[in-house]
Order: C-alpha cells, then structure tokens, then sequence
C-alpha cells in the first residue's frame, strides 16, 4: 500500500469513527460555546483588540483539549494492530489533516459564535481567513505531535499542556498580529512577511514532525 | 569539598552585601558612568555558575553515598 | 593534561575577556550641556560636562560647534576650561536658523587633539521667531567642521544612555550566542542518539541542555539587570527578544520534567531527545523570525538580527568573539562534568 493510500485509509477511519462518537466534537463545540457565552456575560462590550486577544485564546484551549486525547483514545491494542499494518508517516499525517480538519471547523464555530455575541470587527475577510486557514494548520501540527510524546508520558493531560503551549507561542503571537492587520487595529503594509513567517514555522513544524515520528512510534 | 564551597559562598555574601547595601541609593548603580551596573552582571554570572557548581556538589556527594552503600 | 587543554583555553579566555572587557577605557564623550534651550539672536554660554576627557591638558585645541542635521555648523566664539571634565562654551547664535521650522534641535561637536572628536546628538533645541533660511545659510555655513583629530588610544565607543555598560556586550550577550551553541550541539548529539540508540549520546544532550539553560537564565537575569539601568524596567513586554528567551527557557524546563515523567531509561532516552529537536526547531522562529516583526529594543531589528558595523567597532570585536569563545568552552567544561555524573548513574543502576 502506498503512503498515499494509507493515509487516506486511515483518515476515514478516523473520521467514521467521529461520526460513530460524536462525543468529542460535541464535547468541543459545548466547550467552545459555554466560553463565547461566559466572556460575553462578563464583558458585554467587547473591544477589537480584546475581541482578537480572547478569540485566539479560546481557539488555543479548545486545540489543545481537542487534540489532546488524539493519541491516548485508540486503545493500546489497537495501536499495536495500525503499528503492524501502516506506515508511521501515514499515521502522523492522516492525524495532522483529521486535526487540522477538526480545528478548522472549531475555529469557523466559534467564529460565527463569538461575532454573535460580540459582533465582528474583521474588516479584511481575506486576511482573517488566511489566518485562521493557518492557524488551524500550525495548531493542528505542532499539537498533534506533542500529543503523541505526552501520550508516552505518565500524567500525558499536564505534559500536553507543559510542552505545547511553549511551541505554540512563534505561531501564536504571529497569528494575533495577523488578525489584529485584518481589523485595522494596527497597520503593516509588510504583512505578507507574516504569512509567510506562519506558511514557514508550518513548514519546518511539518517536515520535523514527520521525520520524527517513527521513533516515537517504536514501541 | 562542601567547606570550601561554603567558604566561597560567603566569600561572595561578604563580597556583594556592601553593593546591595549601598544600592538603596537609587543614583549608585547611575554613578562613574553606570559602571556598577557592569559589576553587578560580572557578579550575577559569577554566583549563577557557582550555584550550579553547589548543586554539581551535592549531586556527587549522593553517589559517592550511594556507592559507599553498595560497598 | 594535554587531553584537558581546551578547559584551560576556556578559562585563560575569561581571564583576558575579564581584565580586557574591564580595564580598556570608554573613548572620551560628552555627557550633558546645560541649559538645553536657547533663543535665536544671542549670546549664549552653556556648562558642557565631558566624560573620560583631558580638557585641562589640551585647553589649546578645543574647539565647539553647533551642527544641524545637513551639516550647517556654528562655531563657538568663546570656550574657557574648568577642569578635566567641564566647559563653559559661548555661541553668538545668529537670529536666523538653517531650517523653515521655528524650533530645532542641533547637535554638539567638540574636539581636541587629545580626546579626538566627540558629539552630542540632539543637544540644544534653538528657537528662532521669523524663518529665513536663505539669510541662514550664510550665518551658518556648511561644511566648516573639518580637521577633526581621531582618538588613537585603544577604547570602547562611547554611547549616551549605556556608557559603561556598554561592557555587559561581553558578559551578556555573549552568554546568549553560548547557550544557542549548547543547544544546537546538544541537537546535534540528540540526532546522534537516534541514528544510533547509544546511551551515551543521549546523556551528553542531556548535560549539554543543563548547563545551555543555565547560561539562559543567567541571560535573562543578566538582561534584566542591564535593563532596569538604562531602559528603567527589569522586564518589557516590547522587548520581544527577552521574552522569547523566557519561553525557550519554558521549552527546556518542559524538556526536563518530560524527563522525569518518565521511568523506563531507553523511552526517556528516546521521547527526549525528539522532543529535543522538535522543541529546538520550535525556537529557532522564537529567536530569529519574530523579532523581525515587531519593533524591539536590541540593536539590529527590522531586517537585521546581528549587531550591525555601528553597534560593534573593531576594538569590540577583540573581545567580544573570545567572550562567546571563553562562555562557550566554560559551558562545554560544565557539560562534561554533569556527562560524567551522569555515566556514573548509568554504571550504578545498570542502565545501558
């Protein structure tokens, strides 16, 4: 089998399977809503700039609670089955495109939640969506392999958050000053340095991921 | 072993307390062209390495323990 | 002895870096002019208070200037000595200024034969009532500030706001360039230890990443000190550089408690060390691509992350390279020492 094909084997499984359960997208999208509700209960008059400071900030902990299971919820024995059958790159790829699927779909939610309640200061579409497209994809990377070195780890829910939220913080920081372009609140006519900046950490994030993997793997 | 370390650390107490002492004053470290602000970094890297060689210390001293035990 | 001699190297570095760093002077500078403001259309003495300077000795050569930014100057008519470090200097300052604006700012330029010319940016701000630059131009005529004698003594630029401190290059920021070689050889070796699977490797990364977060922090703390005296804060969120080190330093922590979570010596050896890389590839955005992004405090932003030719003159060089050599070695002799604890561990619980 190709990689190719592995990769698209196993993305359907995964996805059969989030159909099958639905708990963890559901328990996401609950997360996500009761959060949009309790700021907007709390603040009532959102500023742009706090607007984009909390939006990222609930992006970033649904993420990480959304991808953190992604290796600890198939069972040991079913690791041992794919370890057997696949290649380890076509599983950490086919988890980094379900994931960033996941994610995209998370942060359109609770962008459509969140301008509800708060309104909407995004003033150049475009640039918000290559933001969040981005982002999704960067979060989406960088969890999903720290996901599956805090899965080797004993207390693998601490260690998630430990190691991740420090990777995390180059993309982060780059995709606040991105969305905070796309409603006017700064201006950079050099913004494109930043997409490209987020388009390159993806890039290095990836490349390292799926080189490293396998040992990760190697049980 | 550990009593020189500890000599050295006092050295370094005796050394730094009249910096610190004097320090209340906010115009020192501005004094002789901020030249104390120079001393106070030399000072700061010198104690960081030094702890790091106490905590060196102590990790020896348990193995040397450990294997004393296992004699 | 002769398997050691890169220890001695390391240390005999920090000695000259040390006595170097601390015992060349600053090159002569002036500190301050009092008062700062004068009107157009008078005679104006001001107090000019000079740093590291012989005027006493060299009271015959003096010589002051007033310079706007396109190099129109104003020569002093009167300058009387005080003492080593201070000048009473007169300008008859015509009614007329070199500018359409009614307020500017003009810099001070002194010069001597001893001390060699020095200048002080933005220093008198001169008000003038009715503009006309073409009567200007022929009170302050341009290029009249010539002959300047160079300082030939062997001494570090001297800059308003750092002064001295302009010697914590070495004991500072050379700590940084340490630590991002600890880390990149302790990468290297965690590689190492993958391609191979020997135990070894894996324990020199360790050792490597201990004593590259400890030159981190002394970094950070270091950095704070330095900027609590010449920016007024120990810690600003501006200074994206300094908090991007705060989360590298976040990274190798998480990278030692992953360490500790971990029971089984071949896994531990194993998650750390592509955790190691990974992290590392993580931090290489933090240090470099980001602070290219916003404005920042370090020299060299907005393109540039390296001290640029203004920043680091010749005589710099000559000691900060061997302080990032001397700090480098002294890391790699500290590293060797946790390398052999940590064989020695190995040994005593029979891990391979």
């Amino acid at each position: 089998m190709s990689i190719l094909k592995e990769v698209r084997f196993l993305l359907q499984k995964e996805l059969v399977l989030e159909w099958r359960q639905k708990y963890a997208l559901s328990g996401i999208l609950l997360y996500v809503l009761s959060t949009v509700y309790i700021v907007y209960a709390a603040t009532q008059q959102v500023q742009p700039h706090i607007w984009n400071a909390l939006f990222w900030i609930i992006i970033l902990f649904a993420s990480v609670n959304a991808i953190a299971k992604s290796f600890t919820q198939d069972g040991e024995k079913r690791q041992l089955y794919f370890y057997t059958l696949v290649n380890p790159m076509a599983v950490i790829i086919a988890k980094i495109i379900y994931n960033a699927l996941l994610l995209g779909l998370i942060s359109f939610l609770t962008f459509a939640a969140f301008s509800l309640v708060a309104g909407n200061p995004v003033k150049i579409a475009s640039q918000f969506a290559i933001a969040l497209f981005l982002g999704s994809l960067g979060f989406s990377i960088a969890f999903t392999f720290i996901s599956s070195i805090a899965a080797q780890a004993k207390n693998s829910s601490t260690m998630m958050a430990i190691m991740s939220f420090p990777v995390i913080i180059p993309v982060l920081l780059t995709l606040i000053k991105l969305s905070a372009n796309s409603m006017r609140i700064m201006q950079d006519t050099a913004i494109w340095k930043d997409i490209y900046t987020l388009i390159a950490i993806d890039g290095i994030l990836i490349a390292v991921a799926i080189i490293l993997f396998p040992f990760l793997w190697r049980d | 072993m550990k009593k020189s370390t500890l000599l050295l650390f006092f050295l370094q107490l005796i050394l730094v307390f009249p910096l610190s002492a004097q320090s209340d004053n906010p115009d020192f470290f501005r004094s002789i062209g901020k030249i104390y602000v120079v001393v106070a970094v030399i000072m700061a890297v010198f104690l960081g390495i030094l702890l790091f060689l106490i905590y060196l210390d102590r990790k020896v001293t348990k193995l040397e323990n450990q294997i004393k035990e296992n004699e | 002895m002769r398997k050691f001699w890169w220890k001695y190297l390391g240390a005999a570095i920090l000695v000259y870096v040390i006595l170097a760093g601390m015992l060349i002077p600053l090159k002569p500078g002036v500190l301050e002019i009092s008062p700062s403001t004068a009107q157009a259309a008078q005679t104006m003495t001001f107090t000019v208070e000079g740093y590291n300077t012989n005027y006493d000795k060299a009271s015959s050569s003096i010589r002051a200037w007033l310079r706007s930014d396109d190099d129109h100057g104003l020569t002093a008519s009167e300058i009387t000595v005080v003492d080593y470090n201070t000048l009473n200097v007169t300008f008859n300052i015509p009614k007329w200024l070199p500018y359409e604006s009614k307020v500017k700012y003009f810099s001070l330029i002194l010069d001597n034969e001893i001390d060699g010319a020095s200048v002080l940016p933005s220093a008198v701000s001169l008000t003038q009532e009715v503009p006309n630059l073409a009567r200007a131009k022929a009170l302050w005529p341009q290029g009249n500030i010539k002959d300047l004698h160079t300082n030939e003594v062997i001494s570090f630029p001297y800059r308003n706001i750092l002064y001295e401190t302009i010697r914590n290059l070495y004991f500072h920021v050379s700590l940084w360039l340490a630590m991002m070689i600890l880390f990149i050889v302790s990468v290297f070796y965690s590689i190492k230890y993958l391609r191979t699977f020997n135990k070894d490797f894996d324990d020199k990364a360790l050792a490597l990443t201990s004593s590259g977060l400890m030159f981190g922090i002394l970094g950070l703390i270091t950095g704070s000190i330095w900027a609590k005296h010449t920016w007024g804060t120990y810690w600003t969120w501006q200074e994206i550089k300094l908090n991007m080190t705060a989360v590298a330093m976040l990274i190798y922590a998480a990278y030692f408690i992953l360490r500790s979570s971990m029971e089984d010596s071949e896994r531990k050896s194993r998650i750390s060390s592509v955790y190691n890389i990974f992290a590392f590839a993580a931090l290489i955005p933090l240090l470099y691509v980001i602070p290219r992004l916003t404005s920042s405090l370090h020299p060299g932003n907005g393109g540039n992350p390296t001290f640029g030719s203004e920043d680091l003159d010749n005589t710099m060089r000559m000691v900060f390279y061997p302080a990032v050599i001397g700090f480098t070695l002294l890391g790699l002799w500290i590293s060797t020492l946790i390398y052999r604890i940590e064989k020695i561990k190995d040994k005593l619980y029979d891990r391979v």
